[in-house]
């Protein structure tokens, strides 16, 4: 009856037939499943972890560029303070350097007024000893005149100085 | 005029009476097609998807998830391949008879065969929800006496599926093959009559077969096709559901 040629009734049960429609379906669940299902998936699940890696990507990117925004206005503070420090202390220094200039120099000129003092003193004394002198000497001259002889200029000399020191106490 | 409508030829014979018929033939045919498409469809996949096979093989993943899904919640999403597998066989069966060829729908033992599945997957969540137990107390309810037609009735649940599908594709097949011999009919009777070669022409090429069948092929093998693959699915998924529902 089941002949290859032949047909099968419209309305026949065969046990064989009924497992390979089974057998035939869970083939097929398993070949869609390694085809279509699989490689879809794990492209998806690609594709979801590359857009999560793109955000964290840029949160990190963001937070970064926080960072470095803050660390370069804490550079910029640092370095107008300090500016603004290094400007306090070369004022400070010229201040200091102009007021120790300003001080020696009146050093200086007290120091030299001072020599010109003593240049002036030690003048004025030379030029009493020189007078004193050539008093002495005019002195001896007129009493050589007067006495017409010679005044030992050595052996007087003292009594000289004597009359002329009290002329000069008396002047 | 006879009309003889059979069920699929028996190509191949085995031992131990194993029979190769067009229903095996054509369903491997139909699966080597689809199994071709899916490779065809996934190879070369990107992350970026620059080809139009790709956001197509996208798009079917996605419906198919999002209908099992929707049907039967995200803690049988491990269903959608078999969904997506029975849906695609069931209608690239259908979709044979396009071509000329057997649809292995129409053979019995194939939709007994997907039914015994359904069946068996009921069952078995029947069996997990309620324990061996509970399913022999469901069985009796509301009273004991009603136990026997129970027992029918968890068996004619798959049969009824089995032969839902089975008689409407045999449906489609008979009234088709029933409208090819009336027209035929009519044609020699309308142009038998004609004398000398018109007349043998007219039988030999009845020229009213040209219309009509076209249309009812386009509602038995599209439009009925559909529907009744649809309608195993949604069964199946409905059925598993509804078993694996805790009263």
């Amino acid at each position: 009856m089941l002949m290859a040629g032949t047909s099968l009734e419209i309305l026949s049960i065969n046990v064989w037939h009924v497992l390979m429609a089974i057998g035939n379906l869970l083939i097929l669940v398993l070949i869609l499943k390694k085809f279509l299902f699989k490689p879809v998936q794990n492209i998806l699940k690609q594709r979801e972890e590359e857009v999560g890696k793109i955000y964290s990507d840029a949160d990190e990117a963001l937070s970064k560029a926080n960072e470095d925004k803050a660390l370069y206005e804490q550079k910029l503070m640092d370095a107008k303070s300090e500016a603004d420090s290094l400007i306090k202390l070369a004022s400070e220094q010229a201040k200091r350097e102009s007021g120790d200039i300003v001080s020696a120099a009146r050093k200086e000129a007290e120091r030299r007024l001072k020599n010109a003092d003593d240049d002036i003193e030690l003048a004025k004394k030379k030029a009493a000893e020189d007078m004193m002198d050539s008093i002495s000497d005019m002195v001896i001259d007129l009493a050589e005149k007067v006495v017409e002889k010679e005044i030992d200029k050595d052996s007087h000399s003292a009594l000289i100085d004597d009359a002329i020191n009290r002329l000069g106490d008396s002047l | 005029m006879e009309i003889e409508v059979t069920g699929a030829k028996i190509l191949f014979e085995l031992p131990f009476g194993i029979t190769i018929t067009e229903t095996q033939v054509n369903m491997w045919i139909v699966m080597a097609v689809i199994a071709g498409l899916c490779i065809w469809l996934t190879h070369d996949l990107k992350v970026k998807p620059t080809s139009k096979r790709q956001i197509v093989a996208e798009f079917l993943v996605k419906t198919a998830q999002n209908f099992v899904e929707g049907n039967m919640g995200k803690r049988f999403a491990f269903f959608t391949p078999y969904i997506a597998a029975l849906f695609s066989l069931a209608l690239g069966c259908c979709f044979v008879s396009l071509l000329g060829m057997y649809p292995p729908t129409s053979d019995l033992n194939t939709t007994l065969g997907w039914a015994a599945i359904t069946f068996v997957l009921i069952t078995f969540y029947k069996f997990k929800t309620n324990g061996l137990g509970g399913y022999l107390k469901g069985l009796t309810e509301p009273i004991f006496i009603m136990a026997p037609m129970n027992v029918i009735g968890e068996f004619s649940t798959p049969i009824s599926m089995a032969f839902r599908m089975f008689g409407n594709v045999v449906s489609g097949s008979i009234i088709s093959a029933l409208v090819y011999a009336a027209l035929a009919s009519a044609n020699s009777a309308l142009f038998g009559w004609l004398p000398g070669f018109l007349g043998e022409w007219a039988n030999n090429y009845p020229i009213l077969q040209l219309g009509l069948p076209a249309v009812l092929s386009l509602y038995f093998d599209i439009f009925s096709s559909v529907l009744q693959s649809f309608i195993f699915c949604m069964l199946t998924m409905l059925y598993i559901k509804s078993a694996a529902e805790v009263e």
